[in-house]
């Protein structure tokens, strides 16, 4: 990376400040490069537009329609409205506890394994309300993977945490195949290709989560949630982690959380930005949320202001 | 800094901070821990003199042994301890395995001898062979019918355990005793280490050379058994039972070549034993005139305490755990997963959940008296069984273990951390593959540890023994789970009624040593299988 800012927005906060608007922020960066691609955030990154053009009108997969999350009395989400288009990545930033993983949870149902969670409202995949009775969340969650955003193997052999899903769904095929590819795809295989009988608890937190990532992608879901899915990582397994979100992106839906401003700017091609309370305050293209965003309080958010 | 004034004396111990109360309590607490260990530890003490009562041997009979089995092992245990703890834990298990599985050679011994026959247990595993066989054919042919194999797979084993023995059983040739443990237990068992070792070594021909090994030597007893003065019968039994747990953990031991040196402890205390005997026996020394010898493990009660022995009891024991563990463990495993995993948390219903909860916990600490009238007036006096009876005495007390056993399971269930629960629901798995893959794999030990230690306080059990109507003396051995039996300790409370202080203080401490063992035993074991599954995470 050629800029010394990439990772603090603290500093360009003062930089905006002094200088009164993003577009010179943007330009003292990438000179004479097309300002509508330099992104407010780190203008030495580019925003990926190769995948997905901006603004381009993808199919919607998943819908969410005045989305209500109760834990008992406390309200996380509040009357959350989203479009996430397939075979794109869709970034979900925001300050901790604004409800994210909440969101997440969601699509998926995760949270009827929570009793405090009610939901109300609908949401939708692929134009079918997930919360309708007659929907089995077993089948669901066979489509859509999650990551979460603790790493979680299960106390079992590195090649059986992979397997695990294709057990338990009764996929057929090559295992060995399938095992290698995933973990290759994860950045995990040199790794362990040596030990893929010792069991997952014995990596490293970092190696846990590619862990974590392989199974999920390994019986091959339409959409693949993951809940900060490089929190542990360094940056070398991070852009590894970034590269296959990006190759992922090509025939699945991946919807992503992060607190890594770049990363969502680096990877992905909408972004939505919940603010504390649970609301949904934006969702735009990822260009348009990092350069020009409708709402102050996402400005803030992502310059640093906030939180 | 605040300090400044009073540079150089801010680390000093000049009453600043006061630990006198903190001290006054730390001794307390270590003057109770005292209190108790000194107690209990004085009372094993008084009991084992009494049952071995070591001081009426020759003092040349104390010498030879303390020198040739007490200073080695204690000078072992010192470098062990000092030097390779690694190899000191090596040394426990290796010690302790041979004896264990000993004790256990002996259980299922008297479980052939004397509960189910050679030939009624062959046939079970026929059936059972021949009931997975169609079930795996049918999963073959039917593969995507899931309520017909299901059905298939519950139906299939319970026909032919229901037809196939019988039909065994009646045929008019039936191969020898010997062979039949052979098919039905050596065979299975070499199965089983061929498939364990090949795993271990990942390697195929480890794996058939282990079966293999398992097989021949079992089978040699055929012929060597009588050379060595054994009926085959026992030969394979101490194979199976006992020298391939031994055989399999040195195994493990040389391949991870870690604490090697503990393999040495069981040779030294075996050898020194040999010594001593062979020594004490050309000089000419008496050894001690225990109440606790083999004479008393093997023989019925008598009314002369020399003659006082402790087997049918110890057989009676034996069968009460069987109905234990086929009745209690079950009923009380199944409780605890349905209260971990399914039952509702809130509601009317989670409500009613949280009532038997509790209610569960007030069960356990009731106390075991209540539990006998309970037996008496449910199984006896309602169900028409026979008083005194194994099947009776094991049903009451599994009663009486079952909140135990429930508790103890739920605790192992819930330290399952949900977040395991959610990975695995998260990759689209059922409830019950959730609960099947992931919950029991990651909870048996717990489960198993708790089940043990259950069965330990199952075994102490005398007064519900006492009320179902368990006689005092049970001179034959019972034979079959109906016919009237004597445990452990209701024969141990008959002897010590006896007038005779013969009874009180010699007989009456050689049960009570032979039962402590047991429990220690059981106890250790599941200690162990703790500390191996703690160790992990
Ligand atoms: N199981 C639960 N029970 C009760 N409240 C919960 C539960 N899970 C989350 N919450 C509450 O819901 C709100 C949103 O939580 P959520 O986990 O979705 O936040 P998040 O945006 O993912 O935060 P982070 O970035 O820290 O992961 C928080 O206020 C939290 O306290
Ligand atoms: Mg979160």
């Amino acid at each position: 990376m050629t800029r010394d800012q990439m990772t603090d927005p603290d500093s360009r906060t003062d930089n905006q400040a002094t200088d009164g608007g993003r577009e010179s922020l943007a330009n003292n960066d990438l000179e004479g490069s097309d300002p509508t691609t330099d992104p407010l955030v780190d203008s030495s990154i580019d925003v990926d537009k190769s995948a997905a053009p901006s603004g381009s009108e993808s199919r919607t997969v998943i819908e969410s329609r005045d989305l209500d999350v109760f834990y008992d009395d406390v309200q996380a989400l509040q009357s959350v409205d989203i479009d996430i288009p397939a075979e794109q990545v869709t970034a979900i930033i925001g300050p901790s506890g604004c409800g994210k993983s909440t969101f997440l949870r969601c699509i998926n149902r995760m949270n009827d394994l929570v009793d405090a969670a009610r939901v109300d409202g609908e949401l939708l995949f692929e134009g079918k309300n997930v919360y309708d009775d007659d929907v089995d969340p077993v089948v669901l969650r066979r489509k859509i993977g999650m990551v979460f955003q603790a790493p979680n193997p299960f106390p079992k052999s590195i090649y059986d945490n992979v397997t695990y899903g294709l057990d338990v769904q009764g996929v057929d095929g090559d295992y060995d195949e399938i095992v290698e590819d995933a973990l290759r795809r994860a950045a995990l295989w040199d790794e362990v290709k040596d030990q893929l009988d010792s069991s997952g608890l014995d990596l490293s937190g970092g190696q846990q989560q590619r862990l974590c990532i392989a199974r999920a992608i390994a019986p091959d879901p339409d959409v693949i949630l993951m809940d900060e899915p490089a929190s542990a990582l360094d940056p070398v397994a991070t852009s590894k982690i970034e590269d296959l979100i990006e190759d992922l992106a090509e025939e699945y839906t991946v919807v992503i959380v992060t607190h890594n401003m770049q990363q969502a700017a680096r990877i992905s091609d909408k972004t939505a930005v919940f603010l504390t309370g649970g609301e949904l305050v934006e969702f735009d293209d990822t260009d348009k949320i990092f350069e020009n965003p409708e709402h102050d309080r996402v400005e803030d958010y992502i310059t640093g202001k906030f939180g | 800094m605040a300090t400044d004034q009073r540079t150089g004396d801010w680390y000093g111990t000049d009453e600043a901070v006061s630990r006198l109360r903190g001290q006054a309590f730390k001794s307390l607490c270590l003057g109770a821990t005292l209190l108790a260990l000194v107690s209990v530890f004085v009372l094993l003490l008084y009991v084992a003199n009494d049952a071995f009562r070591p001081l009426s041997a020759d003092i040349g009979w104390l010498l030879t042994f303390a020198a040739s089995l007490l200073l080695p092992t204690l000078g072992a245990t010192g470098y062990y301890y000092t030097r390779d703890a690694r190899a000191g834990e090596t040394a426990a298990i290796a010690l302790g395995l041979p004896v264990v599985s000993l004790l256990l050679t002996g259980g299922v011994f008297i479980t052939l001898e004397h509960i189910v026959t050679v030939y009624q247990w062959a046939s079970i595993v026929v059936a059972l062979a021949i009931a997975a066989a169609v079930v795996f054919a049918h999963g073959r042919v039917r593969t995507s019918a899931d309520l017909e194999r299901f059905i298939v797979l519950v139906a299939v084993p319970i026909a032919a355990l229901v037809l196939i023995p019988d039909l065994i059983l009646s045929l008019p040739m039936l191969p020898t005793e010997a062979l039949a443990l052979l098919g039905s237990v050596v065979v299975p068992v070499a199965v089983v280490v061929g498939w364990f070792v090949r795993r271990q070594r990942e390697n195929d021909r480890d794996g058939a050379i282990a079966a293999g090994l398992t097989l021949v030597v079992a089978a040699a007893g055929l012929g060597l058994a009588p050379v060595v003065g054994l009926s085959p019968f026992v030969w394979m039994l101490l194979v199976v039972v006992t020298a391939v747990p031994v055989g399999l953990y040195v195994e493990s031991v040389v391949r991870r070549g870690a604490g090697t040196a503990g393999l040495a402890f069981p040779v030294l205390v075996a050898g020194g034993v040999i010594v001593g005997v062979v020594v004490t026996e050309a000089l000419g020394f008496a050894g001690p005139n225990s109440w606790l010898d083999w004479g008393f493990l093997t023989d019925p009660p008598s009314r002369t305490p020399e003659d006082a022995g402790f087997y049918p009891p110890l057989v009676g024991s034996v069968m009460m755990l069987l109905v234990i563990v086929v009745s209690a463990f079950p009923v009380g495993v199944g409780a605890a997963v349905y209260l971990e995993e399914y039952a509702p948390d809130r509601g009317w219903w989670g409500r009613l959940v949280d009532l038997i909860e509790v209610n569960i916990g007030n069960l356990a600490g009731v106390p075991s008296v209540v539990y006998g009238v309970l037996g008496l007036a449910l199984f006896i006096r309602q169900g028409g069984l026979g008083s005194g009876t194994a099947l009776v005495g094991g049903f009451t007390v599994s009663l009486l273990i079952l909140p135990i056993v429930i508790i103890s399971s739920q605790e192992a269930i819930s330290a399952v951390p949900d977040s395991m629960r959610e990975a695995s629901y998260g990759m689209g798995a059922t409830r019950w593959q959730t609960v099947r893959n992931v919950v029991l794999p990651e909870a048996l030990p717990g489960i198993m540890t708790g089940n043990i230690l259950a069965m330990g306080r199952a075994i102490g059990e005398t007064a519900p023994l006492l009320i179902i109507g368990a006689p005092a003396v049970v001179r034959i051995a019972p034979d079959s789970f109906t016919s009237k039996f004597s445990a452990m300790p209701r024969q141990i409370y008959t002897w010590s009624s006896e007038i005779d202080a013969a009874f009180q203080h010699g007989v009456l401490a050689a049960g009570v040593m032979t039962l402590l063992v047991v429990l220690l035993l059981m106890n250790g074991a599941a200690i162990i299988i703790r500390n191996k599954y703690q160790r992990r995470d």
